[in-house]
This record gives C-alpha cells, structure tokens and sequence, in this order.
C-alpha cells in the first residue's frame, strides 16, 4: 500500500489558511492538467487556484500547473497531445472567463489525452462578483467527467461559531463565503438543511430552553416548528422535506416524534424510558435511526417506517457509545460517533461487514456529516481546546477547514445546489 | 447582481453525439447564494425572585458520567431544598441539567434533562407539588468549567437549582 504524506499549506492575504493535509491519497491519483483559463487575468488567477484546491481536497487527483507542463495550449488548436501524452497526464483542462459589468461567463473544455479527443465543453453563466461560485461550478463540472461521480465544490456548510455570542453560519464546502444566518447570545445546536437545501432546521435556547425553528436561508423568516411550554430538540427532515423527525421532552424524557410540517400532525414513534434521540432518515425515507439509551450505553438502533408498530432494531454492538448516527446516500451503510475505549472518533458500518472502520484517530471527534455524493465527511474536532471542522475522504485523504474566528463545531452539509 | 436572482431553472444538455465517440456538452446557470442575517432577541428568563435566590443560591448537586441517579451527598443536598420549599410554598423553582463535554450535544441534552427529572422526582416524592418545579436542559451547552479533564468534567455534571 502506497501511503503519501504531503502537507500543503495554501494562504491567500484575505482569508484565513486552508491546511490540505493529504495522510493517504488514491493509490492512482487522476493526473489532470489544469491550464489557466485564458480572459482576465486576476479572475483567472483566483479561479484557478479555487478550481485546484477544490479537486486536491477530494484526494483523488494529482493537479498539474503551467509550470509542470512541456506546452500551455490556449485553446483547442494549440493542443500538441504528445505533450501531455510523456507526463503520463490522463485529462487536460482549458477554458476561458469572459468578464464584462453585467456578466461573467466561463466556457472550459475536458481532454482525454490517452484518447487524444475532447470529452466535454461547458458553458457557465456566472453571476457577477460571484467568481468562487463559477469556480466551484467548473470544479464539479470536471470532477463529474472525470470520476462519473457529482461533484460538491458547489455544496454549502452550515455550522455554528462561538466566540462572544453564537453565530449559524453558512459557507462554501471549502469552509469560505462565510455568511451568517442567525446571531444569538444563547446556545445553537443541532443544525440541519431541508432536503431541497432551501431551509434550515436547528435547535435554539434564546427562548431559555431549547426550540426547533426552522429559517428560510433567502428571506431569514423563521419560525418555532412547535409552540408548547417543554423543550424540544434534534430536528432532522424528512428526504421528501413533508416531515420532520424531532425529539420531545413532554413526557419528562427524550422520546421521537415525527411532525407533519403541514398540518402539524404529530406521531410518536418511540416509546421506552430510557434516552431516544438524533433521528435521522434514510435516503428513501423508510427508517428511521436514532440513538437510544435502552442497553445501558448509548447505542444506534433502526426503525422501519414501512412496518407497522415496528420494533427498533439494534444496529451498533462494538464500542461503549455509538451516537448520531447517519446514513450514507446509497444506504450501503452508516457514520456515526463511536467510542471504543475512551477517544470518541468518526467511524463508518457497511451493512455488509459486521464490524466498524474508525475514520478518524483524535479524542474527541464529533458531529459527523456527510456529503451529498457519499464521499466526504465533515466532523467537529478539538485541538488544544478550541473546536475545528475537519474533513475525511472515503478515499483517505484528510483536511482542515480554515479557522474561523472562535470555536467552530456541528458541521452540516447541505444537498446538491447545482 | 440581479440578473439571475430569481432564475430557478438550470439547463443542462447532455448530446451524445454518437455511440462510439461520445462528448458532453453542457450549460449551466450559477444560482444565487444570497444570505439574510437574522438576530436571535434573547428572551432568557431573569432571576428576578431574589427572595428564592437568597434561600437557593448555588443550590447545585452533581452526577456521575452517563448517569441520571441522585447520590447520597445529592440526597443531602436536596433534603434541605425540600425544607426551604415547604417553608416558603409560594417559591417555585426551575431545575436546570447539565452534562459535561463528552458524547454528542443532543445525548447531552437528554441526560441532562434526565438529571433534572431525578430531582424533580425526589422533590414530588418528598411533597413538593410538581407545578411549582420547572424542569430542562442545557446539555453541555453552559459549561461552569472549561478543562478537558474529570475535576472539569465533574463540576460540569450538574443540575442547578434556582
């Protein structure tokens, strides 16, 4: 097994550092060589640099420059594939940005070099000023033709920030566009996108105890899903976005409900006197996990929605606390929060294996998401103290979001946006 | 700016321009990612009954990891809550559970909320009427300690009694 260790820091004078920490790549990286698009210069350069970034953090490509190259074609006609060919490349990449006040617009075009023919030619309408968003769409543009899978460079994070108050903060995947949904001096947890990515459900005691709201992202109305005097927590949707799963203290302990988002309707759906809590759904919506406290440690179990009066089937069995759990989105199995001695890590259970892969090795990981195409996870960590988000690929590679100011945690990710 | 503000649509077309050499051509729209700011105006309850805080002040008993049961040293705690309560029956008392940083946030708050119930249950059973007690939890959302070591952690394994 080839392990690579590569550290690469990349600054840029007006953000914050995003520290690209490859511990293990794809053992046969894409060689893929992005040539600078052609147009006006500084957008270029800064697109450019987005669109690398965006790829290296998936591990899975080797990004060859101007520099690494033997000819720089400006377009299609310039291409000498032999060029290519001896640097053992698989895919060039070139295009152009055409910028004027009131449009920006970017056309680029997929070589495969083995073939010596073009795979595909795009066209993106930008929107002006929005240059990181062009560069996310050109990212997975890419991405997509070369791995046949959908890319996330265009996917958001929500999060929550603490620093003198809190903050619900909605960036690009790449952790910058910062843009802060809801300030409060009281506790945020628990954030989570509505499926069409539109809204977002979290959980926040400015009220003294903990409420569901949930907030158009556009508008900023928002709303408490439920008016009754007891706390209420853990709020995740439905995939069809008509339900949301909820966890209710009414009757003196954390039970799960599911509420009808139109008319209200609420049902019970557990039932036991231990903690049942952190429901989430499977991708078709026909169950339901949560974490439960019925064994006497906190472990995941399932709910077949499809059944009626299902009992919850116990699905975690290895470690001393298995918690907020989710399930990947080909439903070949689940991330979650697992303990097996006393470091809690990000761990992962294929169906079809019947033990757990830990992900990550640190004390006290937290908050697992995972991104719409099945292969990140974003995840809460500490370091000396202070709360970080973190990032592992399925295909190992690892990565740090840049800081933002205060302590960083539950990370959510968003659906496809494009 | 405004351009493609309110454009839902995007438009992909894929040709497949024959079966054995085959290209993608697509076009697409950015949407907007436009963001609207909201202040969250804290309606967090005052302890304005000053009467309640003199007699309760600090009133705080502690637990062990993942537990919800009241120890004896807690019992001593509570015996003298259940005394300055049948003397005063016009006080109520809100009961505030806590955990400490270990777990995930929303177990947190459930075992939290499950500290707070153990001591409103031995203040019922000890004949306190249960509508004078208000019961949640902050999870590990109000840390009193901030160390990432037991003594932190026991200090923050708590319900507050005010």
């Amino acid at each position: 097994m080839k392990k690579i260790l590569l550290i690469i820091f990349f600054s840029n004078c007006s953000f914050s550092e995003l520290i690209l920490e490859i511990t293990q790549g794809t053992e046969d990286p894409f060689r893929v060589a992005i040539i600078e698009f052609q147009g006006s210069n500084e957008i270029s350069k800064d697109i450019h640099e987005i669109i690398k970034n965006n790829l290296k953090r998936s591990g899975e490509f080797t990004i060859f420059d101007n520099d690494d190259l033997l000819s720089t074609p400006k377009s299609e006609n310039d291409i000498i594939f032999n060029d290519f060919k001896i640097l053992n490349i698989d895919y060039l990449v070139i295009g152009n940005i055409v910028n004027d006040k009131l449009n920006i617009t970017s056309e680029y075009k997929v070589f495969d070099i083995k073939k010596s023919k073009k795979v595909r030619s795009s066209t993106i309408f930008g929107i002006p000023n929005k240059n990181r968003q062009l560069a996310h769409y050109i990212s997975d543009g890419i991405y997509e033709e070369i791995t046949g899978i959908k890319g996330i460079a265009s996917t958001k994070i929500l999060y929550v920030t603490e620093n003198e108050d809190f903050k619900l903060i909605v960036a690009d995947a790449d952790g910058k566009n910062e843009q802060v949904l809801l300030e409060s001096s009281e506790p945020i947890i628990s954030p989570s996108w509505s499926p069409d990515s539109k809204k977002v459900a979290y959980v926040s005691f400015e009220t003294g105890m903990a409420k569901v709201f949930v907030q158009d992202i556009a508008t900023g109305k928002r709303d408490v899903v439920i008016k009754n005097s007891s706390q209420i927590s853990s709020p995740a949707w439905s995939p069809d976005g008509k339900f949301l799963s909820l966890t209710m203290y009414q009757d003196g302990n954390a039970e799960i409900y599911i509420l009808n988002l139109q008319n209200k309707n609420l049902t019970r759906l557990t039932n036991h006197y231990a903690i049942d809590t952190e429901s989430s759904w499977s991708k078709k919506g026909s169950k339901i996990m949560f974490t439960s406290g019925r064994s006497g440690s906190p472990q995941l179990y399932e709910i077949n929605l499809r059944q009626s009066n299902a009992r919850p089937k116990r699905v975690t069995f290895d470690g001393n606390y298995n918690a907020k759990g989710s399930y990947l989105p080909n439903n070949e199995g689940i991330v979650f929060v697992h303990r097996a001695d006393v470091n809690f890590q990000i761990a992962i259970k294929y169906f079809d294996e019947n033990f757990i892969r830990p992900l990550t090795e640190s004390q006290m990981d937290e908050s697992p998401s995972i991104s719409p195409n099945g292969n990140v996870i974003v995840y809460a960590i500490r370091e000396e103290g202070m709360g970080l988000l973190s990032g592992v690929t399925l295909s190992g590679a690892k990565f740090k979001l840049p800081a933002s100011e205060g302590a960083v945690r539950e990370p959510s990710w968003s659906g496809f946006l494009r | 700016m405004f351009i493609f503000k309110n454009k839902i649509n995007f438009l992909i077309v894929v040709i497949f321009l024959s079966s054995c050499s085959s290209m993608n051509i697509t076009e697409e729209n950015v949407y907007s990612d436009n963001v609207k700011t909201v202040k969250a105006s804290s309606s967090m309850p005052e302890n304005i009954n000053l009467d309640s805080m003199a007699i309760f002040a600090n009133a705080t008993v502690y637990f062990e990891f993942d537990k919800s049961s009241l120890t004896s040293k807690s019992i001593q705690t509570l015996k003298s809550a259940v005394d300055a309560l049948n003397e005063n029956t016009s006080i109520k008392v809100t009961l505030s559970g806590h955990a400490d940083e270990r777990g995930t946030r929303e177990y947190n708050l459930a075992l939290g909320q499950r500290r707070a119930e153990s001591v409103s249950d031995y203040l019922v059973l000890n004949g306190i009427n249960k509508s004078r007690i208000t019961v949640k939890s902050f999870g590990e959302e109000k840390p009193l300690a901030y160390g990432q070591d037991e003594s932190s952690y026991a200090k923050n394994r708590r319900v507050e009694i005010n």
